[in-house]
């Protein structure tokens, strides 16, 4: 039996993704607000009941949507669906889990899977990670790709829609893990732009890169999460991608910054959303709450706030 | 009340029911080998360091196991499995006697209350009906939250208790709360130690408790113990377990759960599902609340000594002292509001809340099929032990934020809370073991004391207003020159040091250790010290929880 996969987001993030699916021979609709282009192998539609019929769905869409659109897909969804999400962002910031005692809500990560759970019936839930890019999955050139998840339904549900000879599917169960290795790589792959835009040279780029995973993995902790996560695929391997990838858009995003421009010149820049821009004050602030040091985001705040890569270097060397 | 819950047909069912375990313990083990292999390593450690004549004769028995396994063909392993569990099964399969049952629940609070009022008992004397009324306890021990949803959620599946676990009164307590509230008997896993207790064991033998022997740590035992909880389940026995595993050492809200068994009532969910033949499975999380607990001084002696860790069974505490008990109670009676059990909102398996008809809705009111969690894409409802085990953890979740909300603050938890804080500024420095040695150092004026209590207080009906907590009735009108009345009422006479001593000056703080160990139960609140590792962040001096047996794989 073919497996009905449902793709939600029609960036092109989304459509990379439902057509690596379908070049699997899954069953693949994608749920689009644009007008549609790719009607052959993926069927596409406009409403939400439609990815009800699907079996696993696929989230594709920006951070700051993620409740609305999971509030309306739930509508058509029950206790037997699987949903992955391929978001490389957190929760929206203003989000308190009923029940939280006061020592959780301080800063409290919370995850895209926290608000699935929260805005639909479904529990078998995970995300999509790892350094696999938009353009490997659209052209079908070899990659890897990471699935996150408690269920090992979901995985193998995932690992049927997209393995194929070009693209291999490995897994973890720390799912909490995967989500904030792919958010905060997002941030430091800003850092990499920033740097090398900067001129930093080889030694200097890798140094900075191994201490900043350093700081991640020690919040990863703090909020929960395995730290071998960021040293594994979804963690340093989409890092190594983001350093070759130049069109990156957080890797353009950190290059304009650092030629001067301001956080909306830079995001203009980009031309896609950068998560990043949200998502470094708020690993900060969480760092600061529970006392770890965290260096690198420290940095990754100034470059946001226009500092000097010299300044920032300086700073960053005195810790 | 309604006598046709199942429990009331238990005896004769109990063959049928033990033949049921073994068939499914035997039937899904894949490796026989691995299981006695894993019983007798387990068994024969035990043993070893025993010198009773019976254990040795045990030991012996292992030893000659473990050298012929290897020798044995597939077919006698299977066999000697079937005995194992078979031996292990009658072990573990309780009794129920209604008549006993009858008995306890009616006439007992009133004879334990008679013998311990000698004038009451004078009163009854002339007045035997109220003998066998409830009512004589009613003030005591209150019993609320969503009752008459609950009788009716009796009638259309199974329900599962799952009540945070401070003393071994618990079991015998929430036994009573169910016949006050009108919902049938419910059966539980009691340690088998309690057994030998002469007290507690005349209460529990005959109540419909299972034993669990807790010494014993093989996979063959706990898998019987599982698929034993499973099939009672199935065969709809309301049942009650405690996921804490044991009794809070701190005083605390359990946060860490021992899942085994409520893993058990979500198999028993998924196997009616695929038998085609669904019962719906209720958890209902529940607190009890004591003014006072019976072993606070041995419990949290335990919990700060460093032998906390291996000493999960206490043979000897409060509970098998006679002395004890009688003051504990005598204690208690003469309190009103002294214990509290509260029913909290009940759920599904799969963490939905549930409406009276049975009917499961999700986070956003959204009315949902719990069966569909059991099955997959294609709609066929499969048992499967990685998803579930996964289930079981998020349910587990769910039921730890339902104890912070329906914990109901009692005035010895504010007060202790309030002198407590106080004793941390006042130590000389502010770690947990400096703290603790200022035994009769610290005089606190009754005013400022009146006054911090009264500021928790008020922080507390803040937070109750937002369903965060529940306060007692007592507390909420009290002021705080009242609750630190009661609280003195209820530390003193009891406890075999004083906790608080009231003196010219002010209160005099003296036994640190009990002062910590009812200030716990603020810790989740923000509003305690928290010295306990409950929240995130906090620094854990010790975890002895973490060091008690796990009834099943489930973590």
């Amino acid at each position: 039996m073919t497996l009905k996969v449902g793709v939600v987001g029609g960036g092109p993030w989304g459509i990379a993704l439902a057509r690596a699916v379908a070049r699997t021979g899954a069953d693949v609709t994608m749920h689009t607000r644009r007008e549609a282009k790719d009607g052959r192998l993926i069927k596409i539609t406009q409403r939400y009941e439609d990815i009800g019929r699907c079996q696993l769905i696929v989230l594709a869409v920006p951070s700051n949507v993620v409740r609305e659109v999971a509030r309306g897909i739930g509508d058509h969804l029950d206790g037997s669906h699987l949903i992955v999400h391929g978001i490389r962002g957190l929760a929206p910031i203003d989000m308190h889990l009923p029940g939280e005692t006061p020592a959780d809500k301080a800063d409290a990560l919370h995850t895209v899977s926290d608000v699935l759970r929260e805005e639909t019936p479904v529990r078998r839930l995970g995300a999509l990670g790892g350094p696999v890019q938009a353009d490997e999955l659209h052209h079908g050139t070899a990659s890897a790709l990471v699935v996150g998840s408690h269920y090992p339904e979901v995985t193998s549900a995932v690992t049927r829609a997209f393995n194929g000879p070009w693209l291999r599917v490995y897994s973890t169960h720390d799912l909490k893990g995967l989500e904030l290795s792919s958010a905060m790589v997002g941030c430091m792959a800003v850092g990499v732009g920033f740097a090398k835009e900067s001129g930093a040279g080889p030694g200097l780029l890798a140094a900075l890169i191994s201490r900043a995973v350093h700081d991640a993995g020690r919040l990863a902790v703090i909020a929960g999460a395995e730290e071998p996560t960021i040293y594994g695929l979804g963690g340093y391997g989409d890092l190594l991608s983001s350093i070759a990838l130049d069109k990156r858009p957080e890797v353009i995003f950190g290059r304009a910054l650092a030629q001067g421009k301001s956080v909306g010149a830079a995001v203009e820049a980009a031309t896609l959303r950068v998560e990043a821009v949200a998502l470094i004050p708020r690993l900060v602030a969480f760092a600061r709450a529970h006392s770890v040091q965290a260096p690198a985001f420290e940095g990754l705040a100034r470059m946001l706030e226009g500092h000097k890569p010299e300044e920032i270097l300086g700073k960053f060397f005195q810790g | 009340m309604d006598q046709s819950a199942p429990i009331f047909g238990f005896n004769a069912a109990r063959e049928s029911l033990v033949r049921d375990v073994v068939e499914r313990v035997v039937d899904s083990s894949q490796d026989p080998l691995f299981y006695l292999n894993d019983a007798a390593y387990n068994e024969i450690k035990r043993l070893e360091s025993s010198r009773k004549k019976k254990d040795v004769e045990r030991l012996g028995e292992w030893q000659r196991l473990a050298r012929s396994i290897g020798r044995m063909s597939q077919a006698e392993r299977v066999e000697k499995l079937r005995e194992l569990a078979t031996d292990y099964g009658w072990d573990v399969a309780g009794n129920f006697n209604p008549r006993v049952y009858k008995l306890s629940t009616k006439v007992l609070p009133g004879l334990v209350t008679g013998l311990l009022a000698p004038r009451t008992l004078a009163t009854l004397a002339q007045n035997p009906r109220e003998l066998v009324s409830l009512d004589a306890l009613s003030d005591k021990v209150k019993v609320e939250g969503p009752i008459e949803k609950l009788q009716k959620l009796c009638n259309r599946g199974v329900m599962v208790y799952v009540p945070t676990h401070l003393s071994n009164m618990d079991s015998i307590v929430f036994g009573y709360a169910l016949e006050r509230a009108g919902l049938p008997p419910a059966t539980y896993g009691a340690g088998k130690n309690l057994f030998t207790n002469p007290i507690l064991s005349f209460f529990m033998h005959n109540l419909g408790a299972y034993r669990v022997d807790r010494r014993l740590r093989h996979a063959l035992y706990k898998d019987v113990l599982k698929a034993y909880s499973c099939v009672l389940l199935e065969r709809g026995y309301h049942s009650l377990f405690f996921p804490g595993g044991t009794r809070s050492r701190s005083g605390g809200i359990e946060r860490r759960l021992k899942l085994g068994l409520v893993g058990s009532a979500l198999e028993a969910y998924a196997r009616s599902v695929r038998a085609g033949r669904e019962r719906r499975v209720f958890f209902v999380p529940s607190t009890i609340n004591y003014v006072i607990t019976l072993e606070a001084e041995t419990l949290i002696r335990d919990y700060l000594s460093e032998t906390g860790k291996s000493r999960y069974i206490i043979e000897d505490d409060e509970s098998s002292r006679l002395g004890r008990m009688v003051a504990f109670i005598r204690k208690l009676l003469g309190m009103e509001g002294a214990v509290v059990i509260r029913f909290g909102e009940p759920m599904d398996p799969f963490g939905n809340s549930v409406d009276d008809n049975g009917d499961s809705y999700d986070r956003r009111g959204r009315k949902v099929d719990p069966s569909r969690y059991v099955r997959d894409a294609s709609g066929n409802a499969v048992v499967d032990p990685a998803r579930d085990a996964q289930y079981t953890r998020e349910l587990g979740e769910e039921i730890t934020k339902a104890y912070v909300r329906e914990t109901v603050i009692l005035s010895t938890h504010v007060v202790a809370a309030a002198c407590f804080a106080r004793l941390r500024k006042a130590a000389p420095r502010p770690d947990l073991f400096t703290v603790l040695r200022q035994r009769d150092t610290l005089t606190i004026p009754r005013d400022e004391l009146a006054a911090d209590v009264r500021n928790l207080k008020d922080q507390l009906v803040e937070k109750e207003k937002r369903g965060e907590v529940v306060c007692s009735e007592f507390v909420r009108a009290a002021s705080g020159g009242d609750l630190i009345e009661h609280a003195l009422r209820a530390f003193n006479g009891y406890h075999e040091t004083p906790v608080l001593v009231p003196r010219r000056e002010g209160i005099a703080v003296f036994d640190p250790e009990l002062l910590f160990y009812y200030q716990n139960r603020l810790v989740p609140y923000g509003f305690a010290w928290d010295a306990i590792g409950y929240g995130p962040t906090a620094v854990k001096p010790s975890a002895p929880n973490a060091a008690a047996p796990s009834l099943g794989g489930a973590r």
